[in-house]
């Protein structure tokens, strides 16, 4: 069955996933009002699919337990909303302390173009910066190992959190007060139909991220990346400058956390330091695990199946049950978070490297399913 | 040819002090070109250690390590090491040189461990590609967005070449961990040599190898000598694979050289032998 896929159809099989995908996004998103659970679902998947498969080329494949992700994301998400709050509105948002003056003449210069590119620009203004962090506090913290490594790095997010609420970053950040009156995704235009982009502007975003990571992966890099993940001192010993190569890594893999996290900021319209605790890497490490440490594809099926199954899948344990006149016990707010840490459970006890192991999505593998063990779900259709 | 200019490795008055205890103690030796020279001593004589110094993966606490005429390590007592040293020739080396593992490695020193250290989950191909990743003209952007594609084909047939010759051509889709022992002592040093070096370290290549493989080994060593122009020096502990293989011999314990000269010398030194056996007192 493997060598029976030609490479022919497996293009087409692509091709056609990506239309269906496509179509299937537009139709959702001109329809929102009667979808919007799953449009909401569905960006928010998407968006932490990046922050996924950032934190897995990390992780996963170059062997750097980092738990900085939030603060990364927090950067990212601080620097978009900046930048893509409209200036009109931007004193009701900064409305104890006002925006610094030097940010906003530099804001108001920005305004000759189309709110399209400032967002843009924010999206990689936050990367870079989230990149410059990364490749500074990379130098001491990326020699330490492991376990060392993560604490580290957490220390970081928190640190950054504290910074971006603490009240001397009150014209910048408006301190504890967080941004609000952030764009969305729709592009608003009277050509389109109201909603158009609300879907298709978040996924073509990950697919311009997760393709450059896959390519990287792919790489000659990549394969550095993995040989430092399974032996430091016999990567270093085949010339592989480890310092440098793991500073590539942590400052690509914070690019694109940063963002995620400006796209989050756009997801959630507003935004606040608390939106960045911990709690939020450790979503994001759950993620990658089911997925599986070294499987894009499973980090980004697994973003989906986890963010849909939290938020949505579960949510009838949330409400009261009554059949046939009996009080179901147990069904009541909170339920729904028992039953997803028992499903966890069961995935970590029966798949323990996660959904997809190391292994990545293929159609043929999928094709063959059904004689196998169900080792591949449906509806990893998120490229091959 | 005089003698210094044939010279490819040199170790001078070498010291390696781990808080107090001394591993290598003013250690001297030389490897000239195309020689096969075994290092040999009691187990935790200080072989290994000398290996790591070479490959920079410990400063020598003293002394200067040669490669070619260039001076690849050099160190003197610093810090609180200064009060600590208890071996010789303390301030005779001025000056500090401490290169990383990478970078001797680009220098032409590739090196086997005693205990294999493979990339075990990736292929056999993938882990001779690995070496080839240092020699890499493409920058970071260029090799993710493919506008290397010629080098990378070169790498690829290079690596395959190599594995061809080393008679690993058709196992090179097979997991690295799933080869048997003998054909992963094989693909590390199929993998050293991918970094093209002038000079091999071999630590232990017929560590936990029988009697048959060990002798195939020999062959392999002296077919690879042959056809990469190597030279070659190796820590062994199969005394027949040291006395057939060896032009020269260095003897160490307690980190001291106690003897040096070609098989025949050594097997009949006395100071060998007693540290080999032991003497009644």
């Amino acid at each position: 069955m493997l060598r029976s896929m030609t490479k022919k159809s497996t293009t087409l099989l692509n091709l056609t996933a990506v239309v269906v995908l496509v179509t299937l996004l537009y139709l959702l998103e001109i329809n929102k009002n009667s979808f919007g659970m799953a449009v909401s679902i569905l960006q928010k998947s998407v968006i932490l699919s990046i922050v996924a498969v950032s934190m897995n080329l990390l992780n996963g494949f170059t062997g750097l337990f980092s738990l900085g992700q939030a603060g990364f994301m927090a950067i990212g998400a601080y620097i978009t909303a900046i930048f893509s709050i409209s200036s009109d509105t931007i004193d009701s948002v900064y409305y104890t302390s006002g925006l610094a003056p030097w940010l906003m003449s530099f804001k108001l210069g920005l305004d000759v173009f189309p709110s399209a590119i400032r967002i843009l620009f924010g999206l990689l203004l936050g990367g870079v910066v989230a990149g410059l962090f990364a490749a500074l506090i990379g130098i001491p913290v990326l020699r330490l190992k492991s376990d060392y490594l993560a604490i580290a790095t957490l220390g970081f997010s928190e640190i950054i959190r504290a910074i971006l609420s603490s009240p001397q970053m009150d014209q910048i950040t408006n301190g504890s007060y967080g941004l609000k009156n952030i764009p969305g995704f729709a592009i608003e235009s009277d050509f389109l139909p109201v909603g158009t982009g609300s879907l298709l502007v978040p996924f073509a975003i990950a697919a311009l991220c997760i393709t450059f990571m896959v390519m990287l992966i792919k790489s000659s890099y990549g394969r550095a990346f993995m040989a430092i993940r399974e032996d430091g001192v016999a990567a270093e010993a085949m010339g592989i400058n480890l310092l440098k190569h793991k500073e590539l890594s942590f400052i690509v893999s914070s690019f694109m956390t940063a963002i995620a996290g400006g796209l989050l900021a756009m997801f959630m319209r507003s935004i606040d330091a608390r939106t960045f605790q911990i709690s939020m890497t450790y979503d994001i490490l759950l993620i990658v695990v089911i997925g599986g440490l070294g499987s894009i594809t499973g980090s980004i099926l697994s973003a989906f199946l986890v963010t849909a199954s939290k938020e949505w899948w579960l949510r009838f344990f949330d409400q009261p049950l009554i059949t046939g006149g009996i009080t179901i016990p147990l069904f009541r707010t909170g339920f729904r978070m028992v039953v997803f840490s028992v499903l966890l459970m069961v995935v970590v006890l029966f798949f323990r490297r996660g959904l997809m192991g190391n292994r990545e999505f293929s159609w043929s593998a999928l094709l063959s399913w059904p004689k196998r063990m169900p080792k591949a779900k449906k509806g990893a259709n998120k490229r091959g | 040819m005089d003698n210094s200019a044939s010279t490819v490795l040199a170790l001078r008055d070498v010291t390696m002090q781990f808080g107090g205890v001394v591993a290598v103690d003013n250690l001297s030796l030389e490897v000239r070109r195309g020689e096969i020279v075994a290092l040999i001593g009691p187990n935790g004589a200080g072989k290994t250690t000398v290996f790591n110094v070479v490959t920079g993966v410990y400063a020598p606490t003293n002394g200067q390590v040669s490669f070619g005429n260039q001076v690849i390590a050099k160190n003197s007592p610093q810090g609180k090491m200064q009060k600590l040293y208890a071996g010789q020739n303390k301030g005779v080396y001025k000056g500090s040189v401490q290169p990383t593992p990478d970078q001797i490695t680009k220098k032409g020193i590739a090196r086997t461990f005693q205990n294999i250290r493979l990339f075990k989950n990736m292929t056999v191909f993938e882990n001779v590609l690995i070496a080839k990743h240092m020699n890499m003209k493409a920058g970071f952007f260029a090799a993710v967005f493919r506008l290397n594609a010629k080098e990378e084909k070169n790498m690829r047939a290079e690596s395959l070449a190599l594995l061809d010759m080393l008679g690993l051509a058709d196992l090179k889709d097979e997991i690295a961990n799933n080869l048997p022992y003998g054909k992963q002592r094989r693909l590390e040093i199929a993998r050293a040599l991918a970094t093209k070096p002038e000079l091999l370290l071999l630590d232990e290549p017929a560590a936990g190898m029988n009697p048959q493989e060990t002798e195939a080994l020999t062959d392999f060593i002296h077919q690879i000598k042959n056809d990469f122009n190597l030279t070659i020096l190796m820590i062994e502990h199969h005394m027949n694979l040291v006395m057939d293989i060896s032009d020269r011999i260095y003897v160490i314990d307690f980190g001291e050289l106690i003897a040096t000269g070609t098989p025949e010398e050594v097997q009949n030194n006395p100071a060998v032998i007693a540290a080999y056996l032991g003497v009644d007192e």
